[in-house]
Order: C-alpha cells, then sequence, then structure tokens
C-alpha cells in the first residue's frame, strides 16, 4: 500500500465518521431545526402556557377578514395544514404575498381561548414562478384555484397549444 | 531566464499539470476564453432577466432579483465542492498547484456566498415580509460563509505556509458535511425558504420565459468564476515564483 | 417596475461585488507579471 493510498483510505474513513456524528447530531436535534409547527402538531410540539412559537401553514380558502383595529390595519383568518385548523388574529400590515392558499409563518402565543395572536406574519412563497397572464388564464380557465393551495399544473403544459390548459373555456 | 526553464519538470503522471511554467502557459490561453463567455453570457442573461422576461403574477417584477439570487447561491456551494475537491488534491497526492488553488477560491466563494445572502435579503424583506428568518436554508448558508471565511483567515494564519494550507484544507473537508445540508434544508425541514424549482429529477416549475436567461446567468457566472479563480492562481503562482527568486538572492548575498 | 429600489440594490451589490474581484484579480496578475519580469531581467551571478 503506498503512502498515497493510505492518506485516502485514511481521510475516507475520517469523512465516514464525521458524516454519520452529523447525520445522527442532525436528526437528534431535527424538532429545534423546524421553523415552524402546523396546526395538526400543535398539541405535541408547541410550548405551552402562552410562550411565543412560529405557527406554519395554508390560510384557509374564504377565511380571511380583513378589520381596523383602533385606526390601524389589521386581520382575522384560519391557518390549515389539511388535519386541523387555527384561527389567527393579527393587528399590522399583511405582506404582499399574503392571500388565500398561500402559506404562510407566524409568530405569536396561542390564547386559552384557543386563538392565536399574532405578533409577526411572514408570507411563504412556493417553489412556482409563473407570468401573470399565464396564471390569470390557468385561473380563467378553471385549471388552477390557487386560493385553495393546490399546486398548479405542470411548468411544462403552461405554452403547450395541445394541451390547451391555459385557454379560457377550453 | 523563462518561466519555464525554473523548474524542473516532474516525471509523475499526475503531477504533470503542476509543472508551475506549463500551468502559466496553459491557464495564459485558456482565461480569456473563459472570461469573454462568462461576461457575455451573464451579460445576455441579466439584460434578458431585467428587461424581457415576464413579471411574476405574484412577485411582480421582485422576482428578477432571482436572476442575480439563485446562480450566486448555485456558486455558492459548487464553489466549496471545488474547494473541497483541492483540499483533497492537496492532502492525498501532495499537489503542489492544489494548496494555492484552494487559497484562491475561498475569497471568491466567499463573495459569491456574500451576494447569495445579500440579494436574498433583499428579496426577502418585500415578499416575506423580513430580513432575514433563522430557518434551516438560511443558517446554513451563512455557516457556510462563515467556513469560506475561517479558510481564508487560517490559511493565512501560519508562519510556515504550508501548514497554513494542511489546516485549511482539513477545515475545508470537515465543512464539505455543509453541502448536502444545505440542499436538502428545505426537504428535511421546514423552512420558509422555498423548495428547489430546479431539480436533477423532476421537471423545472418555472415557466420557460424565466428559465432561460436563469440558466444563461448561471452558465455565464460558472465561466467568471472559473475566470477569476484562474486568473488569481496565476498570480500566486507567480508570487510564489518572486518569493523563491528574492529568497535565492538573499541567500547568494550573505554567501558572498 | 415594481419593488425597484431592492431590484436595483440587487444587481448594483452583484456588479459591485464582482467586478471588485475582477479588477483586483487583473491587477494582481499585473503587477506580479511586472515584478517577475524586473527580476529575471536583473543579472544573475
Amino acid at each position: 500500500m503506498t503512502r498515497k493510498r493510505r492518506r485516502l483510505i485514511v481521510l475516507l474513513a475520517c469523512g465516514l465518521g464525521l458524516g454519520s456524528a452529523a447525520a445522527l447530531t442532525l436528526s437528534a436535534f431535527s424538532d429545534t431545526l423546524e421553523l415552524f409547527v402546523p396546526p395538526s402538531r400543535i398539541a405535541t410540539d408547541a410550548p405551552h402556557g402562552g410562550r411565543a412559537f412560529r405557527l406554519g401553514g395554508l390560510v384557509e380558502a374564504g377565511s380571511v377578514e380583513r378589520v381596523s383595529v383602533a385606526g390601524q390595519p389589521a386581520a382575522r383568518f384560519r391557518v390549515t395544514d389539511g388535519g386541523a385548523t387555527v384561527s389567527v388574529e393579527y393587528v399590522g400590515i399583511l405582506p404582499d404575498l399574503f392571500r388565500e392558499g398561500q402559506g404562510v409563518v407566524t409568530l405569536g402565543s396561542l390564547r386559552p381561548d384557543g386563538v392565536f395572536k399574532a405578533q409577526e406574519v411572514l408570507a411563504k412563497h412556493d417553489e412556482n414562478y409563473m407570468p401573470k397572464d399565464v396564471a390569470d388564464a390557468l385561473k380563467k380557465s378553471g385549471n388552477w384555484h390557487p386560493e385553495t393551495g393546490a399546486a398548479p399544473p405542470a411548468a411544462a403544459l403552461w405554452n403547450d397549444p395541445q394541451t390547451k390548459i391555459t385557454k379560457a373555456g377550453s | 531566464m523563462s518561466a519555464s526553464q525554473a523548474f524542473p519538470v516532474p516525471s509523475r503522471n499526475l503531477h504533470r499539470f503542476a509543472n508551475p511554467g506549463r500551468f502559466l502557459r496553459l491557464s495564459g490561453r485558456l482565461l480569456p476564453w473563459l472570461a469573454t463567455i462568462g461576461i457575455a453570457l451573464s451579460a445576455v442573461g441579466l439584460g434578458w432577466g431585467l428587461t424581457l422576461s415576464p413579471a411574476d403574477w405574484q412577485q411582480g417584477d421582485a422576482v428578477r432579483i432571482m436572476y442575480v439570487h439563485v446562480p450566486a447561491a448555485w456558486l455558492a456551494s459548487f464553489g466549496y465542492a471545488n474547494l473541497a475537491a483541492a483540499s483533497i488534491a492537496a492532502l492525498v497526492w501532495r499537489h503542489p498547484l492544489a494548496d494555492l488553488a484552494a487559497a484562491e477560491i475561498s475569497p471568491v466563494g466567499a463573495g459569491f456566498t456574500a451576494i447569495c445572502l445579500a440579494t436574498g435579503s433583499l428579496w426577502g424583506k418585500p415578499m416575506w415580509g423580513a430580513w432575514w428568518v433563522w430557518d434551516a436554508r438560511m443558517t446554513s448558508v451563512l455557516v457556510l460563509f462563515f467556513l469560506y471565511l475561517g479558510h481564508i483567515a487560517l490559511v493565512r494564519a501560519f508562519d510556515d505556509p504550508q501548514r497554513g494550507a494542511r489546516a485549511g484544507a482539513i477545515l475545508a473537508l470537515v465543512g464539505v458535511v455543509n453541502l448536502p445540508i444545505i440542499k436538502f434544508s428545505v426537504e428535511w425541514w421546514n423552512t420558509l425558504h422555498q423548495g428547489a424549482s430546479i431539480t436533477l429529477t423532476g421537471a423545472p416549475t418555472m415557466a420557460p420565459a424565466m428559465l432561460w436567461p436563469l440558466l444563461l446567468v448561471a452558465i455565464g457566472a460558472m465561466f467568471g468564476f472559473a475566470a477569476l479563480v484562474v486568473a488569481r492562481t496565476r498570480a500566486a503562482v507567480m508570487e510564489r515564483r518572486i518569493r523563491g527568486l528574492l529568497l535565492a538572492r538573499a541567500q547568494e548575498g550573505e554567501a558572498a | 417596475m415594481t419593488h425597484l429600489p431592492f431590484i436595483v440594490a440587487s444587481y448594483a451589490i452583484t456588479l459591485v461585488v464582482v467586478g471588485w474581484f475582477t479588477v483586483d484579480a487583473w491587477a494582481r496578475m499585473g503587477r506580479a507579471r511586472r515584478r517577475l519580469a524586473a527580476l529575471d531581467r536583473r543579472p544573475q551571478r
């Protein structure tokens, strides 16, 4: 065995050890690496006693109610992950991307009545990048309902005249 | 005396490209091509992204920040993979150019990581509503930035450059564990950062009118990155030779 | 164009950082080449 080969093997062994150590550490701390708690895991994962945490999920369709509290913009809406739903109250300006069906991550705490009192609402963008005219056409043709949080049809079909999914009324 | 005569030509196959004279000749011919292609593709891609490509239905024109953010992010990780490859070549094969190349890769990689972090922040404020959030993706990219900075500092921290290079190579290889964390952070944990739109396995979830300029900038930036690293490594090879010559003169002077 | 200040700042930061690296690498190569040429020209004993 040459010295080069020995050095290579030592390096590979170190890499294997380091890799497994890192994997074990990450899986052990996996819960703390999550940014937010979805509604259906609040009972198990959220801190108790009115302490602050981040709640994350989709804004439920038809749940957004924009109000005004002491002259300030405010909103009431529900956050859902399909399994459970939590009501959220927020006083402040919502981000531009906030809409029904959008993912949101909101920092706040649960009141005793089960309503989440938000101090901060962040909008989550998904991995879909779509021009405005395509989005309008998809919505108009009934092929996509973004307010439900559903993913749009595959991007490869957007400009395909064969599928006609962006053509209205087809 | 020309540069190529100053160094003995090693006979070993693997070290064929380690001859500094040959490296200077080959890289000198390569560099104009790398730089020209890099600048041309990036300029066309950025111009396309800024003007012709459509606005996003939700993001509006802020989507144009993607054309600088995403290539910078890809290069931040790609550059680190190159740093790790150079470190392996230095540690295992004692390749004489690998140490020099590694020391020149890390500042460029740190630069692109800084661009990625800054432009991501500038996109996050209007879109998410926050400049920064400590989610797994952003935190792991910040760790990448600190790994680069640590490597820059470490390779220059020793009086003996050989020891600095050795320490830097070990740090670089330990940090490789962060690369899969960056890549998969958006799948393993829930994050504010969106998942990948462009993957090796699935179809892209991005309109073609946005995808093409993005890919142009990304390929151009990769050529630009290579050009910067090659240019810096050329300078480092010449600087090492200057130090060697000065040292030899000083010793001759003492002997006389 | 919406969000213009954010777009301008992003492109400006990118161009400044990449431009600085380019100018620095260029200048460093030129400096090294000139010093090396000067050293090579000096008579050897």
